[in-house]
């Protein structure tokens, strides 16, 4: 359904020195850098997946998924979707697809709502009859009913998001592109966007490629991820091997005595960790341990902590998603360095 | 062609939905330009209360070219006065994005979203000197001068048209481009007085650079004259076609070139 080869996309910057000197400087003689945003980006989607596409802020998502919209031309490389490629039959590839980016809206904005769909469905060519159905479903899911008569710029950022992917669904696209659907909203808007995302997936078969930096988006809709970070993959696969692989860190958090501390400088003299293989936070009286469990043992970490110092109460924390991603993106910076 | 049609209808109607609901600034709008023409028209006293001829031409003739060539000015500024946003801010903020998925032509979607009643202005300051000036002016008219000069109109239109795309496609690798825009447009002026006022360099400079003496002093030349209708209508036709055709292949490679904006 979607392939992406080798996406690379470049930049060019005009570098600036500071100040009203350096703009005049940079008038007259400009010194051009390349900013690569994506630098070899190769993944493919089957039909009907959820694809969570992720990655630390400037990893070059919103770049990538730009390139597979149409928007962006790559610099080198190939995105192939329904057989088609985006930029070169931008038209009828365009009539397949639907996006959303969460940070912009394709509302009309001074315009009651309704307006901004009585357009979309013109400008798609959408019949009377598959309108009306298409609205009741959409009203439905994404329950529009109530603000359908406000103009756009007066709606609360919960409404304008579920009213712009309502938009973006009017023309019952095969690709959805969805980049930051959640950004901003409150859990229950959230959820409301989620049930709708998996519906439209279930009843449709739409193919649905997210990003997002909200883990609970992943947990709950996505069959597998797909991880960049500067410009490249950095992991490609199921969530659940995710979890299996990268899952070894735990979490023991200890309330100790006040006149006691827990520090590295103690662990390091009875179980000598690497130094990426422990981290210690503390608050206050609470000393949050992050380990790695195929190095230490839980068993072996808990009885040393107890022999270390005084300790009143202990709670452990099973590895969740959010740890494995940040660990994963640690790892990649590493790797870079 | 017809679908066409129905959308930018469609987003005319929407647009002017639009203006309603902020009615203060288009009033505003309204009557600045009244002003400007007002100043613009004083100006034409003002020289021929001190001189009766300019280049051979008579006053009401000096009225007749500056008010025909307020009706391609007009006509552009009615219908594709977006460009502008392009220019300014549309491609600098990311907000071309919009226009790349949706499965119209951008350049239409981008000219069919604004329809600038402003513009009724120069319509009707155009029309209405042309009615004032014409029994005086000495006119040769007949059906083929009456015909080709309107047939003509369209395209001097074009000529203001295709000169906005150009510049307003820079703004795709320069991100914004509104000054150069403004700096070009801002060049329509030449097109209201006979080229043969100006000096040899300026004159060359209209009508084969930025080719704004189309738009108003050939464009009148037929009706005026009577003669050389290859010159007047021939030459505005051809220039506006080549001028056309040149501002959709820089148009187009600028939609290759566009960068959108961060997120």
């Amino acid at each position: 359904m979607i392939y992406a080869e080798h996406l690379r996309k470049e930049f060019k910057k005009v570098v600036k020195e500071p100040g009203l000197k350096g703009s005049f400087k940079a008038l007259f003689k400009p010194k051009k850098e390349i900013v690569v945003a994506a630098e070899d980006i190769s993944f493919h989607v089957p039909k009907g997946e959820i694809l969570g596409f992720i990655g630390p802020n400037g990893a070059g998502k919103s770049t990538v998924i730009k390139m597979l919209t149409g928007i962006l031309t790559p610099t080198s490389g190939e995105c192939r979707i329904n057989g088609k490629i985006p930029q070169n039959d931008r038209k009828n590839y365009v009539k397949e697809i639907g996006a959303v980016f969460g940070q912009r809206t394709q509302l009309w904005w001074d315009l009651p709502l309704q307006e901004t769909y009585l357009v979309l469905k013109e400008i798609y060519e959408v019949d009377d009859a598959s309108f009306k159905k298409r609205m009741d479903f959409l009203n439905e899911i994404l329950e529009l009913e109530k603000f359908i008569k406000s103009p756009v710029r007066t709606l609360s950022l919960g409404q304008r998001m579920r009213a712009d992917i309502a938009a973006s669904m009017l023309h019952s696209p095969k690709v959805l592109f969805l980049d930051e659907p959640t950004i901003g909203l409150d859990v229950v808007v959230k959820d409301n966007i989620r049930q709708a995302i998996m519906r439209i997936n279930k009843e449709e078969k739409t193919t649905v490629i997210l990003t997002t930096h909200d883990i609970s988006d992943i947990e709950l809709l996505c069959d597998r991820i797909v991880m960049i970070d500067k410009g490249k993959n950095v992991y490609d696969g199921s969530l659940h091997e995710l979890r299996e692989n990268y899952g070894q860190t735990r979490e023991l958090v200890f309330e100790t005595d006040k006149s006691s501390k827990l520090t590295k400088e103690q662990f390091r003299k009875g179980l000598n960790p690497n130094e990426n293989d422990l981290v210690i936070e503390n608050e206050k009286n609470n000393f949050k341990v992050r380990f790695n469990s195929n190095k230490i043992p839980v068993a072996e970490m808990l009885s040393y902590a107890l022999s270390v110092t005084k300790v009143k109460d202990i709670s452990v924390k099973d590895a969740d998603i959010e740890e494995i991603i940040r660990n994963l993106y640690r790892q990649g910076e590493a790797l870079n360095e | 062609m017809r679908r066409a049609l129905k959308i930018y209808r469609l987003l005319v109607v929407q647009n002017l939905k639009r203006l309603m609901e902020y009615r203060a600034d288009f009033l505003t709008g309204a009557v600045s330009f009244l002003i400007d023409q007002a100043v613009g028209i004083g100006f034409i006293f003002i020289i021929f209360s001190q001189i009766p001829q300019l280049a051979g031409f008579t006053f009401p003739q000096i009225l007749f070219i500056y008010g025909l060539s307020q009706i391609p000015k007009g006509l552009d500024h009615l219908l594709t006065d977006n460009l502008w946003c392009i220019g300014y801010f549309i491609v600098r903020k990311g907000d071309f994005d919009k226009y790349l998925i949706r499965p119209i032509n951008p350049l239409f979607h981008v000219i069919a979203e604004n329809f600038q009643v402003d513009a009724i202005g120069e319509l009707v300051v155009g029309i209405g000197l042309l009615v004032y000036a014409a029994p005086n002016a000495d006119l040769h008219i007949t059906v083929w001068t009456v015909l080709l000069s309107l047939i003509a109109i369209p395209f001097a239109t074009l000529i203001y048209t295709s000169l906005k795309i150009m510049t307003s496609a820079l703004a795709f690798w320069m991100k914004s481009s509104g000054f150069i825009i403004q700096m070009v447009y801002g060049m329509n002026e030449f097109a209201k007085y006979p080229t043969t006022i100006y000096s040899f360099p300026v004159r060359i400079f209209v009508t084969y650079i930025i080719p704004f003496a189309f738009t108003g002093y050939y464009l009148s030349l037929y009706i005026l004259t009577g003669t050389d209708p290859l010159l007047s209508i021939g030459g505005v036709i051809l220039i506006s076609s080549v001028l056309f055709v040149i501002s959709i292949l820089i148009w187009n490679k600028g939609i290759s070139a566009y960068e959108s904006a961060g997120a």
